[in-house]
């Protein structure tokens, strides 16, 4: 059931900040989250009593390349995203990972930003915003502060988002044509599935050279996370000299010392060290 | 003489087909009633526990009106076979479905939200949850006045077992069990009740059995049947789920619409309808089987415990059909088998699609490779040798005959369309799947043993193909479960146009459309000349449940029985008018009235109307009843059913061996279910009824804690979607049957029971390794047993 609460849906950025910033409110976007969870009473979505939706917002919606940057508008679909020429061709695992989501009709309705605003474990579109380094956009009526994902992200369900602020923009550097990577996912069925185990991973090989490698974990870690120190024992080496076994082990451990052990743990961490093992081996040889 | 068909055995799109693709249907909720009022339901937290008082000084009395078991005139408790399930309930409560009492008022959201400001104050008892401790000597009863936690035993006793173990080269012992499993109807429940103007009570809803609801509504409200109308709703997808269950909401919403005047709805969302409907029967099965080198099987020793659940509703029929079928398609000297099911606090079991077949095939089916691959034979090879022919004896030592007895036949044609013995001999060749063993042999791990160690890395290809098949005979119609008979309206036109109904329901299978073919064919009309009316107590005979694949065979026998009574008598004024005599035989077809020859015809309407000009009555009510089958209960022995139906499904599939993952490629279904219909309609059939069962097999599992559901909505419990079963290929073999109409058996059911078994034993060639636990999810392929998250947090990242 979902309870009485106010609604605004404003024509204009300028007035959702000004709402934002007079009244304790939440921004409404695809609703996949929200209105669900208001029909199972969730505590996260119980105390909301006044909602800004911004699907009116054109600007919002864009997805394009200024100069070297490709900026995804906050409330642009996985449809969008999936159809988008600029993401498919520059930003191949954020592509894979949005075609992925849920049910078509989850997809056409569902938004990047709020994939991962409510910083849910499962969202998949967090290891690949990872790999590619992006950052994002918070807007009050005050400020504008551009601040890494990986800053942004703070715990399960938390983020640096202030009540006043709104998030416009998801800015990606454009400059993965030489890279080469993948997207992981493993849900319990193919479609309209959630995950259980994602990550990413970006590669750049130059002459049998690593010259750069990125590795994100998504719903295997409590909060998407880049392993830098894993990363960097692996760039500016040979392929024949990367130990994968060892590496995918690496990766294995650190996320046990994240989460320790879980009902869960003795099949996923056994089952992610194969995964990775299997992406690295198949990238690096230049698949 | 072969009959030519014109329409029966085509493939036609169903009468409902359009409206419902377009959303135009209008289903239970989407009827409305003036000065309609809702009923919400009152629960506890509790699993088993007695019901000391009911606080109700928050609630404004005036807005609401309080429905209990006081307002009850009749029964208080219903049950199809025992009366052990309260209405409400007021005195205990023995499983978290349980409804105390009802709340009744305008607002929905209103009535919801006063709904838990009732406080219901009570004593726990300690739950029963585990069926194999069920029947110990200190067990506490679920329903004391019955004296025991067994709902029902069936022994079935034939030869000497101890004499054929004693005989047998080999003996295997294996346990197997299922789990608990929801129907996934996409509608849930809807019903409202009011009153007529003649007095009587009017009930419509999302229901499975109109008649069933009438008798329980009747005993609960104490009125004679006829003052209770039960007329079904377009019914949004059933499999055997809307019995009981709706029975019981009809009750409240009958008993609520009497205490306030108005008509009164009940609706559950989905998290309700898992709550309080009921399931199908997770059962424990042990299979103890003696054999020989050459393959014949000797003996077997079958005993299997059914979950129940907290009411007994329709488990003694479920479990019956187990006892029947357990040994699978094989001729077999000496079997003993046991069956019980048994009370405990889980959600009550009863009805679902597949009725007591889908579990004791697993076992069976299993266990069958499993022999073959201890004597090094293949599949359809140790099935041939054990297989039911002609004459062959069931288990219940029912001579087969008087049918064909397809059994070979739909084996052969599923190998050979798959290539089965081939692909199966390629994949079994040697491969073990020992990449987590370890993994399977504890269950608590240190951090470092479960870090991947450099030998145990895959380097080979990671899915690995496997083939199975699964095999069955099934019992057609109720056997000797009840009385089995149908009826059925049909009304012609003085234009030829007809109206057509039978006692049986459209439950989503297809019925009205295989039934107004059957009526078309019989008149030489078209499908689109008959009108399918509504499913109505008020003016159709009680047909008995549909269910039990039976409505083809037992309803469309009586729709064959009423056309055929009308067209005998246009067959005499057609006689009558062209001076023909009694031997002549006469065609209907293609909307022409003919001698054998075509010498003299008249076109269908001109006859008719002929017809209706001289007062011979147009309409019939036809009449199907099935031979006598008989059943002895000590020794489980008889000619427990009329006629059996076969079927063979093979599995192709895929394993990921590095995470459990399994892609079904390929589903071939050989079916013979006697003469086909309606071909579209039964190849519906098949591609339902194996997504089911790839979900049975692979996902599918209500977990609860302490009798408690965990997985109150699709998000958590899994369905197959359209992207996790690859190609269905449905055949059909017709068999020569006398009885139904032309021939025509079961199908739906069929469909459904194979599927698990098949891909268990497709799992098995592909990875060499035998999982006796459905579902065989992720966790059990790759650790052989289940993770469950009792007592660790849920839903969080890991």
């Amino acid at each position: 059931m979902i309870h009485e609460l106010k609604l605004a849906k404003p024509s204009s950025l300028d007035e959702v900040k000004r709402i934002l910033s007079s009244e304790n409110s939440k921004i409404i976007a695809g609703g996949t989250d929200i209105v669900p969870g208001f029909h199972i009473e969730s505590v996260r979505f119980k105390n909301i009593s006044s909602l800004i939706d911004i699907n009116s917002i054109a600007e919002l919606k864009e997805i394009k390349i200024i100069e070297n940057e490709i900026q995804i508008g906050s409330a642009a679909t996985f449809s969008s995203i999936v159809n988008s020429k600029i993401i498919s061709e520059n930003l191949p695992l954020l592509a894979k990972a949005a075609s992925q989501i849920g049910s078509k009709q989850i997809r056409n309705r569902a938004t990047i930003a709020g994939n991962f605003i409510n910083n849910a474990p499962c969202a998949d579109s967090i290891p690949p915003l990872l790999v590619y380094d992006a950052e994002i956009l918070l807007e009050s009526e005050k400020e504008k502060r551009r601040i890494p994902l990986a800053e942004f992200l703070v715990s399960s369900y938390k983020t640096k988002i202030q009540p006043n602020e709104i998030l416009t923009k998801i800015i990606i550097p454009n400059r993965y044509m030489n890279f080469h990577g993948l997207f992981y996912k493993l849900g319990r069925r193919r479609g309209v599935a959630i995950s259980r185990i994602t990550f990413a991973v970006l590669v750049r090989l130059e002459n049998e050279i690593v010259t750069d490698f990125k590795f994100a974990s998504g719903a295997i870690t409590p909060i998407g996370k880049r392993f830098h120190e894993i990363e960097k024992t692996i760039i500016g080496k040979r392929v024949n000299e990367i130990e994968v076994k060892l590496t995918s082990r690496n990766i294995g451990e650190e996320i046990l010392n994240i989460t320790g052990v879980r009902w869960s743990t003795t099949y996923k961490i056994p089952v992610l060290q194969q995964a990775v093992y299997q992406s690295i081996k198949k990238l690096l040889s230049g698949n | 003489m072969k009959k030519e068909f014109s329409v029966v055995g085509k493939p036609v799109i169903r009468q409902d087909g359009i409206e419902k693709v377009t959303g135009k249907s209008k289903f239970a909720d989407d009827l409305v009633f003036p000065d309609m009022l809702f009923g919400v339901m009152i629960r506890t937290d509790h699993t088993h526990a007695i019901v000391k008082s009911v606080d109700y000084s928050k609630l404004d009395t005036n807005k609401f009106v309080i429905v209990n078991a006081d307002d009850i005139p009749g029964s208080k408790k219903v049950g199809a076979i025992v009366k052990d399930q309260p209405v409400f309930c007021n005195e205990k409560i023995v499983t978290p479905g349980d409804v105390v009492a009802m709340l009744v008022g305008e607002d929905l959201n209103e009535l919801r939200k006063a709904a838990k400001s009732v406080k219901v104050n009570c004593e726990e008892l300690p739950v029963l949850s585990d069926p194999l401790k069920a029947l110990d000597e200190n067990a506490m009863l679920i329903h004391p006045e019955l004296g025991s936690n067994k709902i029902v035993h069936y022994p079935l006793r034939k030869g000497d077992v101890d004499k054929g173990f004693g005989e047998s080269e080999y003996i295997l012992e294996e346990e197997y069990s299922t789990p608990l499993i929801e129907h996934a109807y996409i509608e849930p429940e809807c019903v409202t009740a009011f009153i007529e103007p003649n007095g009587g009570i009017k009930i419509i809803g999302s229901i499975q059995n109109p008649h069933t609801t009438r008798r329980v509504v009747a005993s609960v409200l104490n009125y004679p049947l006829a003052k209770v109308r039960v007329v079904q709703a377009e019914l949004g997808g059933s499999f055997g789920g809307k019995d009981d269950t709706m029975n019981i909401l009809s009750a409240r919403a009958a008993v609520a619409a009497l205490k306030t005047g108005s008509p009164v709805k009940i609706k559950y969302g989905r998290e309700e309808s898992i709550l309080e409907s009921y399931k199908r029967h997770p059962y424990f099965m042990k299979y103890k089987v003696g054999f020989n080198s050459d393959g014949k099987i000797k003996a077997m020793k079958i005993d299997i415990t059914a979950d129940g659940g907290a009411y007994a509703s329709l488990s003694p029929y479920v479990t019956w059909r187990s006892v029947v079928q357990a040994t699978g398609p094989y001729e077999i000297e000496n079997v003993h088998t046991d069956v019980t099911a048994v009370y405990t606090n889980n959600p009550y079991t009863g009805a679902m699609r597949g009725f007591g077949s889908p579990q004791p095939i697993f076992a069976q089916e299993s266990i069958m490779d499993e022999i073959a691959i201890r004597l090094n034979k293949t599949p359809v090879e140790i099935r041939k040798i054990n297989g039911f022919k002609s004459g062959s004896f069931t288990a219940s030592g029912h001579k087969l005959r008087d049918h064909d007895v397809n059994l070979f036949s739909v084996l052969e044609r599923a190998s050979d369309e798959s290539d089965f013995e081939a692909k199966w001999n390629e994949n079994q060749n040697g491969k073990s799947f020992d990449l987590f063993k370890r993994f399977a042999e504890k269950s608590i791990f240190s951090s470092e043993e479960l870090l991947v160690k450099d030998d145990e890395f895959c380097d080979e290809n990671i899915w690995k193909n496997g083939i199975g098949l699964a095999l069955s005979f099934r019992g057609c119609s109720l056997g000797a479960e009840g009385i089995d008979a149908a009826a059925a309206y049909f009304s012609l036109q003085t234009d030829g146009s007809a109206y057509l109904l039978s006692g049986l329901a459209e439950n989503g299978q297809g019925l009205r459309t295989t039934f107004s073919i059957i009526a078309a064919e019989e008149l030489g009309i078209s499908v689109n000349d008959i009108y399918y009316l509504e499913q109505d107590t008020g003016i159709i005979a009680d047909s008995g449940p549909t269910v039990a694949s039976r409505s083809t065979l037992m309803g469309g026998g009586a729709v064959k029985n009423a056309a055929e009574q009308v067209r005998k008598r246009l067959e005499i004024i057609f006689r009558e008018k062209f001076n023909l005599d009694e031997k002549e035989e006469i065609k209907f077809a293609n909307h022409v009235v003919s001698d054998y020859l075509g010498k003299v015809k008249i076109p269908f309407k001109k006859l008719v109307t002929l017809a209706s000009s001289k007062g011979v009555g147009l309409s019939s009510v036809g009449w199907y009843k099935g031979p006598d089958v008989y059943w002895e209960e000590k020794t489980g022995q008889g000619e427990a059913y009329f006629t059996y139906a076969y079927g063979c499904q093979v599995a192709e599939i895929k394993v990921n061996i590095i995470t459990g993952e399994v892609y079904i490629d390929k589903i071939t279904a050989v079916h013979d279910a006697g003469k086909i219909i309606n071909l579209l309609g039964a190849e519906g059939q098949v591609y339902g009824g194996v997504t089911q069962g790839a979900g049975y097999g692979l996902w599918e599992t209500v977990d609860k804690v302490e009798g408690k559901i965990r997985d109150l909505n699709f998000d958590q419990y899994l369905i197959p979607t359209c992207k996790d079963v690859g190609d269905i290929k449905p055949i059909f073999i017709e068999g020569e049957e006398k009885y139904g109409p032309w021939g025509a058996k079961s199908l739906g059911e069929p469909t459904l029971e194979l599927g698990a078994a098949a891909i268990a034993n497709a799992v098995r060639n592909a990875v060499g390794q035998r999982h006796r636990n459905l579902p065989i999810n992720l966790e059990e392929l790759i650790l052989s047993r289940k993770l469950s998250p009792e007592d660790l947090k849920r839903g969080s990242a890991v």
